[in-house]
């Protein structure tokens, strides 16, 4: 039985898979992009954020069955809506063993893993055949701009996305709107590219870059200072219904 | 929306039409109360007059555009009585809030199927009774000159509306004045002008009831007579509900915005068939079109309801109007039928102006009479607590002191005086038969209280159970001592109890079954009395503004709230809950007996705009309110909003006039409110979502 780290657990999570769903959010990241919302997912351990009434302590420790029972408690729920629950981040699959385990204890209810992909891949695919919906993001196509802009490049993505497509698990493309930073025609062109040939693509969905994902930074004693004018409007290109993709734009 | 009604819309909202408006004194008619009691005149008669001169004083008034006429010129209705005998009634009686007939629902249906003429007929064929005593006699006659009055009243429109060449209006008036309406346009004005009329006559929270099952049959009639067709039937809808938005800020409430326009739509019938027709649908239509306060909708559903319904409701809550508000009929039917209504009323039940369920026509009710204060007695418990040996024995002092509570509040409201309200005798059921007005009782006189700070007691007796009984971590002295001195020496325990301690609405069961205690407690405590008019006493979960005087002297809690903070409105969680999500907060609040506290009074639960941005949000809403309705939760309120432009709107009212919020059970403009409540509003739980 493993022990996971975990920084949150939403309900009635709206944007991550199809029905209600609860969300679970696990402590731990390869990346650092520059625009990341959720910075107090990076560190695999817990870590004090300072908020306006008091101080917390960022992460905690779960059991996979403990998580898995109290999953399980909403399971009338996720089958009247056709939900289920949501692995996220930080990256799950920092802690592959942890999420697989409780992958299985649910059953039969519908998972959904959201990843950035730079994962080992045995532990990738063990995951993508595992979960019910992938959540794929895609940041940058080119591998020098993904290095600069989120610490990483981007071939071992590349190479999970290629597994994913292969294995036939339904998935999501996740593309963040960065202005200035991937939101060109260029990038977005790329991106139809790589999504290319996969039948298994549900659609493509465009997230806006939000004002407020500055906001935990001072809380945990970091500057927010992303690089890229965060006050511009991202730019919207749709390179994807043309290839007969479904697009959304959050 | 067609341009009329926009044009329209814009004009109202511009108060375009609040120049025609004049004060009593202005008209001579400020000194009518005292000619009345120069006269001696009986309180009957004094109604009737003062309706008779008020509308006679009115001046007809047709905007442009308009084809439901009748708007107030007179700003304020004077009181039927002097000072001094207000002082005298005082002295003799106790009063309900301003002790004129308020918060019941008329019979819309019987007047639009019979018409005013009907009304007359029938009271003149029980003026021929010759066993009639002479109040009888007296009420009749004030109620016929009532009727006459309106007739009147509409007469002198026809004449304006024919005089301005508005002849399709014309029409219609001179066809409602005495017939039984046929057309929904004729429906429509002959409401309009028997619901201006019961604000006219000093009623107030006049709510509209079961709109769309009444209006449904002209609706019907007119598209199969290839009268209308379903937009030209939205159109005149739509400009029904503009016009409940024309004089309400004439309308008398607690608050600007309180005054209880409320309809509710849908529903089931003894057949089991699901009442939600065309009608209802362009009610959910036009409010979402109009964008504004009033009428405020309820829908009642129920497990069965189709997720079409739950959807059409979900798109409207988006609006952020803080309606709809959803009423499960699987548990208020069933509760009020155990409560011993005809099973007949009890599903004709509406909501009345925030959310207690009662009975259209028969009812002459009081739901909101008194509050019982569950906080207060959880921390008048604590003074005790050293005395209290085990968790069982402090809970018997509470369920006893519950138990007495209600027994003092069903002592406490004898010798009620009501104005008579001859109008709106006229409909309410049997009156004419009986002979009496409705303020002195109707076929159900039941009183209903309402239960503050449930959460609040429901936490604190499990904090208490768990770190004095149970850990053993806090001694009960040392609990007593801190809670004296509002946590001051104590910022350890304040921390602990306020953030780590046992709340509702994290689907935990050993908490939520205190509330469910508590609730138990509180309808058994009621059970059995009765109120001086025969009525029963109904327990809720509502708080309206009890929750308010509730808190203000309350001491600091063992919930970790200091002395005099807020408590939280309605049934809803602690303002300290460190929130799973709606979800959670859904399952600890459906465990309750709910059927048999069903007075009324909404879980509340705020949601962020941002959520509803696409269909597929909305549509998860949907889902998330029907599995509220499944679990058995008895009424739901959804609020949309989001904490920044709260706050900018309280420092910049004049940039927000158009945010709407909705609080204990009414929705009203952000910036015309008092601070506390705007304070309440802002401070309240937010989901992240
Ligand atoms: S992958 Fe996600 S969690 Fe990790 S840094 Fe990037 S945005 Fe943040």
């Amino acid at each position: 039985m493993s022990k996971g780290l975990l920084f949150s657990i939403e309900e009635f999570a709206l944007n991550d898979g199809p029905g209600i769903r609860t969300t679970v959010f696990l402590k731990g990241c390869p990346l650092r992009c520059a625009w990341c919302h959720n910075p107090e997912g990076w560190l695999p351990e817990p870590q004090l954020m300072r908020k306006k009434e008091r101080t917390e302590t960022c992460g905690f420790e779960m059991e996979a069955s403990d998580l898995a029972a109290r999953l399980l408690r909403d399971r009338d729920l996720f089958a009247q809506s056709g939900g289920g629950v949501t692995f996220t981040g930080g990256e799950p699959l920092m802690q592959g063993p942890f999420l697989l385990e409780t992958m299985a204890l649910l059953q039969d209810v519908h998972t959904a893993v959201e990843t950035c992909g730079h994962a080992p891949e045995p532990l990738f695919r063990q995951v993508a055949e595992a979960a019910g919906l992938i959540l794929f993001d895609i940041k940058l196509a080119d591998p020098g701009l993904h290095r600069r802009w989120t610490g990483v490049d981007n071939v071992l993505i590349l190479r999970n996305l290629a597994a994913l497509k292969a294995c036939g698990t339904p998935f999501v493309a996740r593309v963040p709107l960065i202005p200035g930073v991937n939101d060109s025609v260029e990038n977005m062109r790329a991106t139809a590219s790589l999504l290319e040939d996969a039948p298994s693509l549900q659609r493509v969905e465009l997230l806006r870059y939000h004002k407020t994902a500055g906001a935990k930074y001072p809380m945990l004693g970091l500057d927010y200072r992303p690089g890229f004018d965060t006050e511009a409007l991202p730019q919207v290109h749709d390179c994807f219904t043309e290839k007969g993709m479904k697009l959304l734009i959050l | 929306m067609t341009e009329r009604i926009e044009k329209l819309r814009a004009f109202l909202r511009g108060g375009g039409h609040h120049r025609f408006r004049r004060t009593p004194e202005e008209l001579g008619l400020d000194g009518l109360s005292a000619r009345f009691a120069a006269e001696c005149l009986p309180d009957v008669e004094r109604s009737a007059r003062m309706l008779e001169a008020l509308l006679a004083a009115e001046q007809p008034v047709i905007l442009e555009g308009e084809r439901i006429v009748a708007t107030r010129t007179i700003s304020r209705i004077p009181s039927v009585f002097t000072d001094a005998e207000w002082a005298e009634i005082k002295a003799a009686h106790t009063l309900h809030e301003r002790g004129t007939v308020s918060n019941i629902s008329a019979d819309y249906e019987g007047i639009l199927r019979d018409g005013l003429g009907a009304r007359r007929a029938q009271i003149a064929t029980r003026l021929e009774d010759p066993g009639l005593d002479e109040d009888g006699r007296r009420f009749l006659k004030a109620a016929d000159d009532c009727i006459t009055a309106l007739q009147g009243f509409i007469a002198r429109y026809e004449d304006c509306a024919r005089a301005n060449g508005l002849d399709e209006v014309a029409e219609v008036l001179r066809v409602i004045r005495s017939e039984a309406p046929q057309t929904l346009h004729q429906a429509l004005q002959l409401l309009r002008m028997v619901h201006f009329t019961l604000w006219e006559s000093d009623c107030y929270h006049n709510t509209l009831g079961r709109f769309d099952q009444y209006i449904y049959p002209f609706y019907e009639a007119d598209l199969r007579a290839g009268r209308l067709d379903r937009d030209g039937a939205a159109d005149l809808i739509t400009e029904f509900f503009l016009t409940c938005n024309k004089d309400s800020d004439l309308y008398v409430g607690m608050q600007q915005g309180d005054n209880g326009q409320s309809i509710v739509l849908a529903g089931r019938d003894a057949d089991g068939r699901y009442l939600f027709n065309e009608v209802s649908r362009i009610c959910l239509e036009a409010s979402y079109d109009l964008n504004l306060i009033d009428p405020k909708i309820n829908l009642r559903v129920d497990k069965d309801t189709p997720l079409d319904v739950f959807e059409q409701g979900a798109r409207l809550t988006k609006r952020g109007l803080g309606f709809p508000q959803y009423d499960n009929d699987d548990v208020v039917v069933p509760g009020l039928i155990s409560l011993g209504y005809a099973p007949e009323d009890a599903r004709n039940y509406v909501v009345a102006a925030c959310w207690e369920f009662i009975i259209p026509k028969n009812g002459m009710e009081i739901p909101n009479i008194d509050a019982l204060s569950f906080a207060g007695i959880v921390s008048e418990a604590m003074g005790h607590l050293p005395d209290f040996p085990d968790y069982d024995a402090l809970w018997a002092w509470v369920d006893g002191r519950i138990k007495a509570e209600c027994r003092r509040i069903a002592s406490a409201h004898d010798r009620l005086y009501i104005v008579p309200a001859p109008f709106m005798s006229v409909l309410m059921g049997g009156c004419i038969e009986r002979a009496r007005d409705i303020s002195l009782g109707g076929v159900y006189n039941n009183y209903g209280v309402h239960g503050t700070g449930l959460s609040t007691a429901a936490d604190s007796l499990a904090a208490v159970r768990k770190n004095v009984y149970e850990d053993k971590s806090i001694g009960a002295e040392e609990l007593c001592a801190a809670l004296a001195d509002d946590f001051k020496t104590r910022p350890d325990l304040y921390e602990k109890l306020r953030f780590d301690g046992p709340k509702m609405g994290l689907d935990d069961d050993a908490v939520d079954a205190v509330g469910t205690a508590l609730l138990d407690s509180f309808a058994e405590g009621l059970k059995g009395l009765r109120n001086e008019r025969g009525g029963i006493w109904r327990a809720g979960t509502g708080t309206a503004m009890y929750y308010i005087f509730h808190a203000k002297d309350l001491p600091a809690t063992p919930d970790g709230r200091h002395a005099g903070e807020v408590i939280p409105a309605n049934f809803t969680p602690s303002m300290f809950l460190r929130q799973r999500g709606p979800v959670s907060v859904m399952r600890s609040f459906s465990k309750q007996h709910l059927q048999d506290a069903i007075n009324g009074g909404p879980l509340t639960i705020e949601l962020d705009d941002s959520i509803l941005r696409n269909d597929e949000s909305v549509s998860k809403l949907a889902e998330l309110i029907r599995f509220f309705v499944r679990r058995g939760g008895h009424q739901l309120q959804l609020n949309t909003l989001d904490k920044e432009t709260l706050l900018d709107a309280k420092a910049h009212p004049e940039l927000h006039r158009n945010l709407i919020v909705r609080v204990w059970g009414w929705s009203g403009y952000f910036v015309e409110l008092d601070e506390c409540y705007q304070d309440h509003i802002i401070n309240r739980i937010k989901y992240k979502l």
